[in-house]
């Protein structure tokens, strides 16, 4: 049955209403979440607010374990679904550029605009960031076309790259996610003992 | 289980976990509906293409990067990802009315920093991040979560090489937040 | 607080740990006991070897002859045009690609039809349908075709009609020259017995 739009289920006139109704989910889940301060986002790298890991990969582990029963019942073939391609070393050097920006900006493009929504100006600062380095990138953009496509592995999957079934996957994120939660659920509090102010 | 401290300062944050839920649940729904996940730094690229195809046609075009995007028949703002981040924003309104969070014009900041600095550092902060979601093909949104959970190899490369870059450089930057 | 907590971990564990007992469609499709057994009960199955010289002898391009003996009994002696598949080997890849093509039917051939029926019951839990068997096998095709033997005079007429296409046939396939009627009779007499619908006789 699905993916829905692709399977023709529901027409391509509807495509942008569903995309926007999406997003709306998509901020107001952020926002209520307190994906609007910087303050918070950045926690996960002191540990004095581990936000970020828990919705992360609470959602992570949701989405993974729920694609795969939709996939059992026969509501979604996994097989027609949009899989990201991989390019080996420029999504490394990739993540490790956002990682630093991260931890500077405080912020994530998606988390940045519901800063905005709510008045948020650094986050208004990160998103204008966001945009001269797309610029600067695109502008830039013969000086590293080369690398830019090197690594190109094509829309590969986990289980194509280690021939182990995808619930291996689904079990093995599961179980450190959960792990996770409850190792930093006591490293959150004794990281705030010693905080003096920590106002959101 | 929190310190009285904290229940007075924290504001009305729905639990974690259950934004958790609610966010892949999200995610799902739009797998299912669209066939493929969510994102957002694609919607900011999408601004710039529009942008430059207006001030300068010619250079848009012969720009390898940038051409890709242009369409004669709409605009480059046309574009999925660009009615979803807008979406998005009106979602960050919408819980913003809820919870009672919109105020006037502030900034978050650690305690040892001051505000101009804090914007400065936003600003370069979201440079390096919009030059690496291009060449990690998305951002935490884009790549990271959606890729991995659609158990796409370069999401995964994406996730960790975000989170543990974090914590790798995160004890050089620590007077900017705590 | 933590009570809970402990509640979602477990739900969520088991949840993700229920993946791993989720089957895949990727299994072949099989047949259900049930259905195999009615399928095996009826004749429906069987072609005679009458059927599968008539078809020969008219070229039809449906028919496919797998003979399901060792590669030595098909090298002694085999039906013109058709294909050695051991049933030892029957598994073997590509060996599949020979079934379950839409139009096309799979004649099993051995010596006497028990290796042939062996076959047809594989193929039917592999979900694989259009595969069929020759009655009595290459020793009936020996006893009907090659070697017919002449009916009383005060047979039926049926029966006359069905050794005078018999003779043919074997001319056909031996190339006999001995017999009294020629190639132009043989498809006369074909024609004619799909009419009458004449009733197997022999094995």
């Amino acid at each position: 049955m699905g993916p829905l739009i692709p399977n023709g289920v529901i027409g391509g006139g509807w495509d942008f209403v569903i995309a926007i109704l999406l997003g709306v989910a998509f901020g107001f889940v952020l926002e209520a979440s307190g994906f609007s301060s910087s303050r918070n986002l950045a926690g996960v790298f002191y540990g004095y607010n581990f936000v970020v890991l828990r919705v992360f990969f609470t959602a992570l582990i949701v989405a993974m374990v729920g694609l795969l029963y939709f996939d059992y019942v026969g509501w979604l073939n996994l097989s027609q679904i949009f899989i990201l391609p991989t390019f080996l070393t420029p999504m490394i050097v990739g993540g490790v550029i956002m990682g630093v920006g991260f931890v500077l900006g405080g912020f994530c493009p998606g988390t940045s605009f519901t800063g905005i929504a709510i008045g948020k100006l650094d986050a208004l600062f990160f998103t204008i960031g966001l945009y001269l380095g797309i610029f600067g990138f695109s502008l830039a953009y013969p000086l590293f076309e080369d690398f830019f496509t090197s690594g190109d592995m094509g829309n590969v999957t986990l289980m194509e790259i280690t021939g182990l079934p995808a619930p291996y996957f689904a079990v093995a994120f599961t179980v450190v996610a959960l792990a996770a939660f409850w190792g930093t659920m006591f490293v959150e509090k004794r990281v705030r003992k010693n905080m003096k102010q920590y106002k959101f | 289980m929190n310190l009285e401290k904290d229940t007075i300062q924290q504001p009305k944050y729905i639990n974690p976990y259950l934004g958790g839920v609610l966010l892949g649940l999200v995610v799902l729904a739009t797998v299912f509906i669209t066939g493929r996940g969510l994102g957002a730094s694609g919607a900011v690229k999408s601004a710039v293409v529009t942008t430059s195809n207006t001030i300068a046609p010619k250079a848009t075009e012969a720009n390898h990067y940038m051409s890709q995007f242009i369409s004669d028949d709409h605009s480059p703002m046309y574009t999925w990802l660009v009615f979803e981040s807008l979406g998005l924003l009106l979602g960050g309104v919408l819980s913003g009315i809820v919870f009672g969070r919109i105020k006037k014009f502030r900034i978050d900041k650690g305690p040892r920093i001051s505000n101009r600095k804090r914007l400065i550092l936003a600003l370069i902060g979201g440079a390096l991040f919009g030059l690496g979601s291009q060449f990690g093909r998305g951002c935490t949104s884009g790549a990271a979560l959606s890729g991995t959970a659609t158990f796409a190899l370069g999401g995964v490369i994406v996730m960790f090489a975000i989170f543990g870059t974090g914590y790798a450089v995160a004890y050089f930057f620590r007077k900017y937040w705590i | 607080m933590n009570r809970n907590y402990i509640l979602l971990t477990v739900l969520m564990l088991v949840l993700a740990v229920g993946t791993l007992f989720l089957t895949t469609d990727d299994e072949p499709k099989q047949i259900a006991p049930e259905e195999l057994l009615q399928q095996i009960i009826q004749p429906t199955r069987y072609v005679t070897t009458d059927q599968v010289a008539k078809m020969i002898i008219q070229g039809d391009p449906s028919l496919l002859m797998v003979d399901v003996r060792s590669a030595d009994e098909y090298d002694e002696y085999a039906l013109p045009g058709s294909v050695n598949i051991p049933l030892e080997e029957l598994l073997n890849e590509g060996n599949m690609g020979y079934f379950g093509v839409p139009g096309v039917k799979v004649v099993f051939i051995s010596n006497d039809d028990i290796r042939a029926d062996q076959t047809w019951v594989l193929t039917k839990r592999l979900g694989v349908d259009g595969t069929y068997v020759m009655k009595g096998g290459l020793n009936c095709w020996m006893q009907t075709i090659i070697e017919p033997s002449q009916p009383d005079a005060d047979a039926p007429s049926v029966d006359h009609a069905l050794y005078a296409f018999r003779k043919g046939a074997q001319i056909y396939f031996t190339g006999a020259e001995s017999a009294t009627t020629d190639d132009g009779n043989v498809e006369v007499q074909v024609r004619r017995r799909e009419k009458t619908n004449v009733a197997a006789g022999g094995c």
